[in-house]
């Protein structure tokens, strides 16, 4: 017979929850550790179409449809810079632009030689990246580590 | 397997000594044995280098699994778990193939070591150790077809060439094969490398000489004959462009184009002792429901979603992004519940933190649901330490208890240690068999 164990119930602590006044939705720019800027122009420069932007306690996210039919989704701290993006579609999108200056310690970041190609996970200073999924259904975020505002639970962006 | 292989080397220096070989038999070289039965072996063998053919190449058209008797066509195909070419695998299914130029008979070479993929789609080969030329598919604009191919953890860039294909006594001919690292097409395109990752293009970085993606769909990829995903590029010289591609050049399921025995796969593999062992050996059958060692019978068949995706709970949890995935070296999922491994002192960023090591090993209840709303009964998977296992056989390449966490939160990827004592269909979309339409999984 199976073995269960119970769900222990994950309790997070929202310590401040800042609400963010928002007026009409605006896109950011996908790009970590900058601000957020009304940019329409990349989402046209990219074919990109905005689902929604929500705000949520402590944050925004902003959601992208990308031509690949990829979900991209930004978050933005009440700050205004991009703390996190995380992607889900067929293909991964262009991580050069949506992790910026952060892209080129993510490639150089040491790694095991032989991955099971399933899932990465690392973590370069502030920046953590985690890559899964499979052909067809990758998925995957990178955030840093030191701007996620207080009370956000990390295990929420995706 | 990062931390399984620095673990590998790290403690071998250690613990190799005290691995006695015992000498007899052993699981023998890959694509040896033509018997359909598998078989598990936990002594290093007579000889030392027994299962680490690393290379390849014959230049025989005849493969040694291969035969056909009596109007049937053999459907079996050999395969093995064991240290793999870059002699750091754990977990990884190999096979052999046996790759043609299109309509040549002479012109052929056998690949070993093809890692057994039911999570993607397509065969791509490592060039070396590849090392037969062939064509390269053009568009009908001249251009010639290359992809970038994206894994989680990287990208492989390479052309698509033709092929014709031999797997046991199944054949397939022109088929569209991936070349990784092909000395014509070095010149990766900032699109590709911008998808992020390393560039896998050598069998270090591969670890194996190709891959063989026998997963549920056709093609590797749902719209790209009408969309541009970044996946499939135009060159002209050097200078590539995303491009839509007809559907007859896209990867395929190299199965599907198999003249019969061609709507699936089965993998059958033996139990494994929960320590682990030297090599495990089992086959690949083609086809479900095509011949008399085929037949469905009465397994639990799970449809899965347009992303090959059904729902896996575990331990109270329900991930609903999940997958059952030869090409995953161990169970990952996450798991509050379980502690995870703690990096040795001298390695403070060991990877080894990202697996399980509990004190002792956990059974969960398991309970996977297709999207046809049918759910498994009795299933449990069984949590090792992963720390323990390895240093108590650091010679070992097969491990049913090896899980670790996952990156995302609700997906459960169930990994090879779920094919260890089963037999596993795959049908792929489309597939009519006596126990359902593919796409699904069964067992």
């Amino acid at each position: 017979m199976p073995i269960f164990r119970s769900d222990e119930f994950k309790v997070f602590a929202i310590a401040a929850a800042v609400l963010i006044a928002a007026a009409a939705p605006r896109v950011a720019r996908a790009t970590l550790g900058e601000p957020e800027i009304t940019v329409q122009t990349d989402v046209a420069k990219a074919h990109a179409s905005i689902k929604s932007s929500q705000d949520r306690e402590g944050y925004r996210v902003h959601e992208v449809t990308l031509p690949s039919g990829t979900v991209m989704r930004e978050f933005v701290a009440p700050n205004g810079k991009v703390f996190a993006v995380s992607w889900q579609g067929p293909t991964r999108p262009d991580l050069r632009q949506a992790l910026g200056q952060y892209f080129d310690s993510y490639i150089s970041a040491p790694r095991a030689k032989f991955a099971d190609r399933r899932h990465v996970q690392i973590q370069q200073g502030d920046l953590i990246i985690q890559s899964s999924g499979h052909m067809r259904a990758l998925t995957g975020r990178a955030y840093l580590v030191s701007a996620v505002p207080s009370g956000v639970n990390v295990g929420d962006l995706h | 397997m990062a931390a399984a292989r620095i673990l590998k080397i790290g403690l071998c220096a250690v613990l190799c000594l005290g691995a006695i070989a015992c000498g007899g038999g052993g699981g023998g070289a890959s694509s040896a044995s033509s018997s359909s039965s598998g078989g598990v072996s936990s002594s290093s063998g007579s000889t030392s280098s027994s299962s680490s053919s690393g290379g390849t190449s014959s230049s025989s058209s005849s493969g040694g699994t291969s035969s056909s008797s009596g109007g049937t066509t053999s459907n079996v195909a050999s395969v093995i778990v064991d240290q793999g070419p870059s002699s750091q695998s754990v977990n990884t299914l190999f096979v052999s193939v046996i790759v043609c130029a299109p309509g040549s008979t002479t012109s052929c070479q056998t690949i070993d070591h093809i890692q057994v993929d039911s999570g993607s789609y397509g065969l791509r080969l490592v060039a070396p150790p590849l090392t037969l030329t062939l064509p390269v598919e053009t568009l009908a604009n001249g251009s010639s077809l290359a992809e970038c191919t994206q894994f989680a953890d990287g990208f492989s860039w390479g052309p698509i060439v033709t092929a014709d294909l031999q797997i046991a006594g199944e054949q397939a001919h022109s088929v569209p094969v991936q070349v990784i690292g092909d000395s014509r097409f070095t010149s990766i395109p900032a699109n590709c490398s911008s998808t992020g990752g390393t560039s896998e293009d050598t069998v270090s970085t591969f670890g194996a000489n190709g891959i063989l993606g026998i997963g549920p769909f056709e093609l590797d990829c749902g719209d790209c004959a009408t969309n541009t995903h970044g996946l499939y590029y135009a060159c002209t010289g050097s200078t590539c462009t995303d491009t839509t591609v007809p559907a007859n050049l896209q990867m395929p399921n190299p199965v599907t184009h198999f003249a019969v025995d061609n709507n699936g796969t089965i993998i059958v593999l033996p139990s494994v002792p929960a320590a682990g062992a030297l090599t495990v050996s089992g086959s690949l059958i083609f086809g479900i429901d095509t011949q008399t060692n085929n037949v469905s019978g009465t397994q639990t068949v799970l449809t899965v979603d347009g992303n090959a995706n059904l729902s896996i709970s575990a331990d109270g949890t329900t991930f609903a992004s999940s997958f059952i995935d030869s090409g995953s070296n161990g169970v990952f999922f996450n798991d509050s519940n379980i502690t995870n491994c703690t990096a040795p002192a001298n390695d403070p960023s060991s990877q080894i933190t990202e697996f399980y090591c509990p004190g002792t090993p956990i059974t969960l209840g398991v309970i996977i649901e297709g999207q046809n709303m049918v759910t498994t009964n009795n299933l449990t998977f069984t949590v090792g330490n992963a720390q323990t296992m390895l240093n108590a056989n650091p010679s070992f390449n097969a491990f049913p208890q090896l899980a670790g966490t996952f990156p995302m939160p609700g997906t459960f990827d169930y990994g090879l240690p779920f094919f260890y004592g089963k037999r596993v269909a795959v049908a792929v979309e489309g597939a009519i068999t006596t126990a359902g339409k593919g796409p699904y999984v069964a067992f």
